[in-house]
């Protein structure tokens, strides 16, 4: 019996311990910490690059206590672990901070709607009054977003969105054509306006990827510009590094007249950059991807794999999705098309929600950005 | 001293089939796809998977003593991420102790692993399980939200371009490998813990009795195969030039998978390096083969899957005529 | 033959080994209490109604729980089972978008995850030397992989009409259906191992397959059954997930197999087979869920929670281990 006792106290001793361990541990991931570096990379970059960057660091403070001091305003990203995840929630939890509210950031532990399903549960029952979501399935995450909404709280999306029915609107980086056509001209500068390419893209059912994917091939189709290019293959390197590689080899070695590799991905994106560098391979490759793990692969000449890519700031969707946030708890919207709402501090102040395409609504931060040998130095510290 | 060659020519005869499976299913590709017998393509495929290939002889060794470890690809990530994130921070700039402590990391994972399994005597699979858990958390501690990109890894990501372990000829990486190999094929033939590895697995009880340290054999076990994984979590990003606290997640089934569809017992006691390789190259090529000769992007799962399973399925089928036809021998 | 001999080492103390079972349920009862008020504690949020409300998607994987404590029982393993969900969750999305009435969409979803266990302890049955982690981990990718090929390029279905997937997610008062219908499984599951002579030959097996199959018990036999069940279960599992979801992808259903796992071995199943409690099983899947919610609700990372269940997991057997060997020490005393 005492044995029986002894081992339920040393359990819950040592569940104590380590929760109360570890609680601690989880404080400087939410809260403060991360922000003020945000704040810093943001300085610096903004000095060299873009001015309105630096603006919107020192503006939104001057916006701090409006509507949205007090409420809960929650973000539940794609996944853990991921740079670029990151540098939204950043931005995110700069713009709530400064308006006074306060911020959950969610990493779910997985890349997938289940994990995200009951992230988006635990918020309900923490009574939040906004959720920003950067959905891993446009249609799994329905039914837990109804019961958010049915509960009173406001559902927005950024950088990835859900169906129409399960969000009010949505931040998206940039318009889908935009991209695909950005894309399809790189694709088409690159490869000298004729030829074989490839797209890597991640997993098959990244709806983002898929999306811009469906553009470039309709872009593609419907000018007739591009008549001389061929699209070979969609290879699909599951956003690992090993099996990204594989992909980009079995590319070359499949097609060896391939002249570009479009990979929108940035897991994809830095392991074809590898490969073609490593070969010194007269393929060149253009796609999306984050600066700090391209830096090394952009370049004119033939020692670099990647004569340019494009991406947008992803600190600047994350402080997007927060003044959406704010805007719809505080009633100055409600996700119709047409509204306008502040965002201070941000490149264009105002924004208008506009009709998406799929029944839904979206704001759009603006045009994709490119990055060349020559702007690469100044962002690779920043995102 | 009968039974022994015997059970010897079997094993050398299981190895035999492994290479028919092998050579059949490359000469099927290349007819597809002749480029698929290129130097420079059968170098990719060795390099893209010394990971896997290295880590096989690890797990060889615990399958060998009846135990297994699903904490690898965690502590290979956990060490991974540590050298990356020293490089990415400029605290460390030198390959060689990059390697050193992604070494040592992984050696004291595995030790700290091999310490609850021996001396604890928890069920292998529920303590590496658990530490599958920890050690990917510690990884995803440590990157804190970041990767370590190419720019970041300065020279250690050279590594794996260069030839100078292997004088000019041998890729770094390939060299690296074929050193495992030699080690663990001494070790397991020629030495004295070699034989109490597979004394150990065969019969525990009886190893005991005949006064090997079990506990002792287990420990160096998975500290072993922890040292590995820790060598191979810097391989892996020296060969990527990346570091992410998701990296080769899941691969540890591939490993146990290499290591069965070479021949070794899950029931402990029984297999060898020869084997070990031999599975590794077996999932490697289809790996590899699967996007070379045509198949449908969507399809590649399945029918990897599918296809080991009909190796393994094959494996038992010839091991059954084998035993048959041994057992007629011995009738007559 | 010869990992075989390896367990009697560990399990000689017969009689300690009983009492640590016998005490471990009471103890899994008071640690499950304990977690609920800490978690009360931590989150002012932990309410009856809340923890309800969050419930529904941890419950399918407890459904996946009970035939997976079973197979642990008999000494084996089966990590196919999250494709399998998958697989039939797709399944009865696609089943639902052809206008399938929705009693036929319960059919063929449990119906597929049936074929699917059928498939694994077919192979089972036929080449029993292979080890079923390994046939399992090979099911694992075909069974994805054919949902992925069903998906298509988007990789992603969901369900046009949802009426009966929200009947199926349905209250009474605060309690979801799937809670009643995981505690009526849950004691069927636990009188079936304690009670019948299925749930005895199930010991048996685990403890020594050799021995039960010259006395008689159709190992091979309950060894397909219950691989089976599996299937069967994961088909439900997939059906409440799809309820709380209304679509599936390629990465539906990763990882299920290692919670199920984790959940029963916390509960004192023992993965060598032969040991451990049904009803153990069930507590501590309880324990892991309650502990994930309250977690949850204070926004702890997700991986230190990972970190904390991996701790857990360890400690629940390395404790009991380790008190057994004092006790040991002692007995030897005397």
């Amino acid at each position: 019996m005492r044995k029986k006792v002894f081992s339920v106290l040393l359990c819950a001793a040592m569940a104590t311990s380590m929760l109360a361990g570890c609680g601690d541990n989880s404080e400087p991931a939410s809260n403060g910490g991360t922000t003020d570096d945000a704040n810093a990379n943001n300085d610096a970059a903004g000095g060299s690059d873009d001015a309105d960057a630096d603006d919107a660091a020192g503006g939104s403070d001057d916006a701090a206590g409006g509507g949205a001091a007090g409420k809960k305003f929650a973000l539940v990203t794609k996944s853990a672990g991921n740079p670029y995840n990151e540098k939204e929630a950043e931005g995110f939890e700069d713009v709530i901070n400064s308006l006074g509210g306060e911020c959950i950031i969610k990493h779910p532990v997985a890349a997938t709607a289940d994990a995200q399903v009951s992230e988006i549960q635990s918020l309900i029952s923490q009574g939040v009054d906004s959720i920003c979501v950067a959905a891993n399935d446009e249609n799994a995450l329905q039914a837990a977003l109804e019961d958010a909404m049915a509960a009173g709280i406001k559902v927005s999306c950024l950088d990835s969105k859900t169906n129409a029915a399960s969000r009010m609107t949505f931040a998206n980086q940039a318009g889908t054509t935009e991209i695909g056509q950005a894309l399809m001209d790189a694709v088409y500068d690159i490869a000298g306006g004729e030829g074989e390419w490839a797209i890597l893209s991640a997993t098959s059912q990244a709806t983002n990827q898929n999306a811009w994917i469906e553009a470039m091939k309709s872009i593609m189709e419907s000018d007739s510009k591009y008549a001389n290019l061929n699209l070979v293959e969609v290879a699909y390197g599951d956003d690992e590094p090993q099996k990204s590689t594989d992909q980009t080899q079995a590319l070359l070695s499949k097609y060896p007249n391939l002249k570009v590799i479009c990979a929108p991905t940035t897991v994809g994106i830095a392991a074809a950059a590898k490969v073609l560098q490593d070969q010194s391979s007269s393929v060149k490759l253009t796609g999306l991807g984050l600066p700090s793990e391209m830096a090394a692969y952009i370049g004119d000449d033939d020692a670099h794999s990647c004569p340019y890519m494009f991406l947008w700031n992803p600190i600047d969707v994350g402080r997007l999705g927060a003044y959406i946030s704010a805007a719809l708890v505080d009633g100055t919207i409600t996700g119709a098309a047409g509204e306008t709402f502040t965002a201070a501090g941000m490149d264009n102040s105002e924004y208008t929600i506009v009709d998406a395409g799929d029944g839904g609504t979206e704001v759009i931060l603006g045009a994709p950005f490119k990055f060349d040998p020559s702007n690469i130095g100044d962002w690779k510290d920043v995102y | 001293m009968e039974k022994k060659s015997v059970w010897k020519k079997i094993t050398s005869s299981r190895e035999t089939s492994l290479v028919i499976v092998l050579l059949v299913l490359v000469a099927l590709i290349s007819i597809k796809n002749p480029s698929f017998l290129g130097m420079q393509n059968i170098l990719e495929i060795l390099k893209n998977n010394s990971v896997i290939m290295i880590m096989a002889l690890g797990m060889l060794c615990v399958l060998l003593i009846g135990g297994i470890d699903i904490s690898i690809t965690s502590s290979l990530a956990f060490a991974g991420m540590t050298v990356g994130m020293l490089f990415k921070n400029g605290v460390i700039h030198s390959t060689l102790l990059g390697f050193v402590i992604a070494m040592a990391i992984g050696a004291v994972c595995g030790l700290v692993t091999g310490l609850i399994i021996a001396k604890g005597n928890v069920t292998p699979i529920i303590a590496t399980m658990g530490f599958m858990y920890i050690y990917r958390g510690f990884a995803y501690l440590v990157a804190n939200s970041q990767w370590a990109g190419a720019d970041a890894l300065g020279d250690f990501k050279n590594f794996a371009l260069e030839s100078y372990l292997g004088l000019g000829f041998l890729n770094n990486v390939l060299f690296i490998v074929l050193i495992c190999y030699i080690v663990f094929f001494v070790i397991l033939k020629w030495t004295k813990f070699g034989r109490n590895i597979y004394a150990v697995g065969s019969n525990a009880e009886a190893a005991q009795i005949s006064g090997i340290n079990v506990a002792r054999v287990k420990l160096s076990v998975y500290t072993m195969m922890g040292f590995l994984a820790g060598l191979c979590g810097a391989l892996a990003v020296t060969i990527y030039a990346s570091a992410q606290p998701n990296m080769q997640q899941g691969k540890e089934m591939d490993v146990i998978a290499a290591c069965v569809i070479g021949g070794v017992s899950m029931n402990g006691g029984r297999g060898s390096v020869g084997g070990a390789l031999l599975g590794a190259l077996i999932l490697s090529v289809i790996a590899k083969a699967l996007p070379l000769v045509g198949i449908d992007a969507l399809a590649q799962n399945t029918v990897k899957g599918f296809i080991i399973i009909v190796v393994i399925v094959l494996n038992v089928v010839t091991q059954r005529m084998m035993d048959k036809s041994n057992l007629e021998r011995r009738e007559m | 033959m010869a990992g075989k001999s390896g367990r009697t080492i560990e399990a000689t103390p017969q009689d300690v080994w009983k009492k640590r079972i016998f005490s471990w349920e009471g103890m899994l009862v008071v640690l499950f209490l304990f977690i609920n008020i800490f978690c009360r504690c931590i989150s002012p949020n932990y309410t009856v109604a809340n923890v309800l409300r969050e419930m529904p998607k941890y419950l399918s994987e407890i459904f996946l729980l009970l035939p997976m404590a079973y197979i642990l029982m008999l000494g084996e393993i089966d990590i196919s089972v999250g494709s399998t969900v998958c697989l039939a969750a797709t399944v009865a999305c696609m089943a639902t978008n052809a206008n399938v009435p929705f009693v036929g969409v319960i059919l063929i979803t449990i119906l597929t995850g049936a074929v699917c266990g059928m498939v694994n302890g077919f192979i089972l049955l036929k080449f029993p030397e292979l080890p079923s982690m390994i046939v399992t981990l090979g099911t694992q990718i075909v069974f994805r992989g054919i949902a992925e090929i069903m998906l298509g390029s988007g990789g992603s279905v969901s369900v046009t009409n949802t009426a009966g997937f929200r009947a199926l997610s349905g209250e009474i008062g605060p309690f979801p259906y799937v809670f009643f219908l995981v505690l009526i499984c849950g004691a069927i599951f636990v009188v079936l191992s304690v009670k019948t002579t299925f749930g005895r030959s199930l010991y048996a097996i685990g403890s020594n397959s050799r021995t039960s199959f010259y006395s008689g018990i159709k190992v091979g036999k309950i060894r397909f059954l219950v691989f089976t069940l599996m299937g069967t279960f994961a088909g439900i599992a997939a059906l409440f997930l799809t309820s709380e979801l209304y679509g599936a992808n390629t990465t539906t259903g990763n990882g299920f197999e290692m919670d199920a796992i984790a959940m029963a071995v916390f509960g004192g199943i023992s993965t060598a087979g032969g040991k451990g409690k049904m009803i153990g099983g069930l507590i501590s899947a309880f324990i892991i869920v309650c502990l994930r919610i309250g977690l949850g609700q204070i926004n702890m990372n997700p991986q230190v929670v990972l970190i904390i269940l991996g701790a857990l997991l360890i400690c629940a057997v390395l404790i009991p281990n380790i008190s057994a060997g004092l006790g040991l020490k002692k007995r030897k005393k005397i």
